[in-house]
């Protein structure tokens, strides 16, 4: 793929995104909505940039952020930590099968108000929310990951006389990893859109607390601010991960 | 030795769910606290609520609700994803807005689109609607686009026309990928479902579970948790049999451990 197709496959990819944002201004600025309801885009931009100077804003996407970010490393460690296991210990694999497809399907969201009254109104109920919903696509891509790596590497590393025990961290943990990022990818997407209707639901901060009191006061403008927030944020968190990606699968054939 | 085993793959879950509400019962035991009632109390108070007609109402409206999303989803990001990912132009075309969509929690949008439509069916369907097709369209795109083009080089030298050979040889061949997005977009169809009624709070599941919340109603808030995890578990069951009926041949016919341990 040379630069040229890559400049013009961007540009194809603008269009849509322009595309909606000119139908959304036409809408508005041909009086077919009332700006109560649909507010133009310039409106809704400016607030945007002049929200995100203002320091309460800031700690609102720290809260929310702090969220994440604790409840998807829970979700990380222990996702990774159970499926390593569950691939290499047929005991512990027999013990975590049933139990995963028991708890995966179902709804985490309808869990919340259990964690609210068990862990308070505060970050512990979220945080812990997130990390079960973002858990399971990271624990399921670990295990498959892990349990598809080539006998033949493992032969080969025994072969060349490496103890048992580091088989797991020498050979497997590394072939697992494309698998493993592709269920952080999956679990970090799920962790934005949890942690945001969390803090819908019940809190004092966050972005998401600021989307439902704009809506409490019909303030059209104010909703769309924390949504286009979150929106850039998960679309910043994701090239973070994307650059984590290619830097540990320099090696690999394909990333 | 083989009727052991298969018997013990059906009942495991099983096992494993009794295991959890013997550790919930436990728990609560210890605990003891108001807010935390053991399983037994919970269980015991599901048949009033299924045995209430209005709540049996709500729950098969948000049901109805969930089955329309979701099949409408599925109908218009299958052929979306397909043609994503057997042409380059289209990709490129829909995939930065996915990728600025994706991570917007759909049901966030429920209070704009409240605002539009009314607190009714059609804005519940449609916040539906746009949760489960995103990752539809996401693993059709990434099924279609895996398709072994020597495949699709015989297809057309036998003379299949492009809208034959998408149907008969690129839908199967993405078929097992399709799916995975379908369960992904089955549980995101009930997530979306419950906080979406949480915040509409007109009807259906999530609104009773959440009510029952806001009036201390403990045991019904655990009794519908319940109820709508066996939901989540019974419909994930229902589409893990079609789905291995459909994609059997893609799958391996035995497992094999990894031995170094």
């Amino acid at each position: 793929m040379n630069a040229r197709a890559v400049t013009s496959d961007v540009l194809l990819g603008i269009v849509p995104i322009a595309l909606l944002v000119a139908l959304w201004q036409a809408i508005a600025s041909f009086g077919y909505a009332p700006a109560t309801l649909l507010p133009p885009p310039g409106l809704v931009f400016m607030r945007l940039a002049q929200q995100l100077l203002t320091g309460t804003f800031q700690q609102e996407i720290g809260a929310t952020l702090f969220r994440l970010f604790a409840g998807f490393s829970i979700a990380v460690i222990l996702g990774v930590t159970v499926g390593l296991a569950a691939a290499a210990s047929p005991a512990v694999n027999a013990v975590v099968r049933p139990i995963v497809r028991v708890l995966a399907p179902l709804p985490k969201v309808a869990l919340y108000p259990a964690l609210l009254l068990l862990l308070g109104f505060g970050h512990e109920s979220k945080i812990t929310l997130v990390a079960a919903d973002a858990l399971f696509p990271i624990l399921l891509s670990t295990y498959y990951g892990a349990s598809m790596v080539e006998q033949k590497l493992i032969w080969s590393a025994m072969a060349a006389g490496t103890p048992r025990r580091q088989i797991l961290f020498k050979v497997v943990l590394p072939a697992a990893v494309p698998s493993i990022l592709t269920g952080c990818r999956i679990g970090l997407v799920i962790s934005c859109i949890v942690v945001f209707l969390a803090e819908m639901i019940t809190s004092t901060d966050g972005l998401g607390h600021l989307l439902v009191t704009a809506a409490r006061t019909f303030q059209a403008v104010d909703m769309f601010v924390p949504l286009i927030t979150i929106s850039l944020l998960g679309l910043i968190l994701n090239g973070l991960l994307q650059g984590l990606r290619s830097y540990l699968l320099r090696g690999f054939p394909e990333v | 030795m083989m009727l052991v085993r298969t018997l013990g793959a059906r009942l495991a879950p099983l096992l494993a769910c009794l295991g959890l509400l013997g550790i919930w019962q436990a728990a609560a035991l210890v605990l003891n606290t108001d807010s935390f009632p053991p399983a037994m109390e919970a269980i015991r108070a599901i048949p009033s609520i299924l045995g209430d007609k209005e709540s049996l109402i709500n729950i098969l409206a948000s049901l109805r609700r969930m089955a329309v999303g979701f099949s409408l989803a599925v109908a218009v990001s299958i052929p979306l994803g397909l043609m994503m990912g057997r042409s380059r132009a289209v990709a490129s075309f829909f995939n930065p807005l996915l990728m600025v969509t994706y991570p917007v929690p759909k049901a966030a949008l429920m209070p704009i689109i409240m605002l539009w439509l009314g607190v009714g069916e059609i804005a519940k369907i449609l916040v539906i609607f746009l949760g489960v097709s995103l990752p539809v369209i996401y693993h059709s795109f990434q099924g279609a686009k895996a398709v072994e083009e020597k495949m699709l080089w015989s297809g057309a030298a036998m003379g299949l026309s492009a809208a034959q050979r998408m149907i008969r040889i690129v839908l199967p061949a993405a078929l097992p990928e399709i799916l995975t997005g379908c369960r992904t977009g089955l549980v995101l169809a009930l997530i979306t479902m419950v906080t979406s009624e949480m915040i509409a709070r007109q009807s259906g599941a999530g609104n009773i579970l959440f009510n029952a919340l806001d009036m201390g109603q403990y045991d019904t808030v655990y009794a519908m948790i319940i109820i709508i995890g066996a939901m989540g578990i019974g419909l994930d069951a229902m589409f893990e049999k079609l789905r291995s009926r459909l994609v059997r041949w893609s799958e391996p016919g035995f497992e094999i451990p990894l031995s170094f341990a």
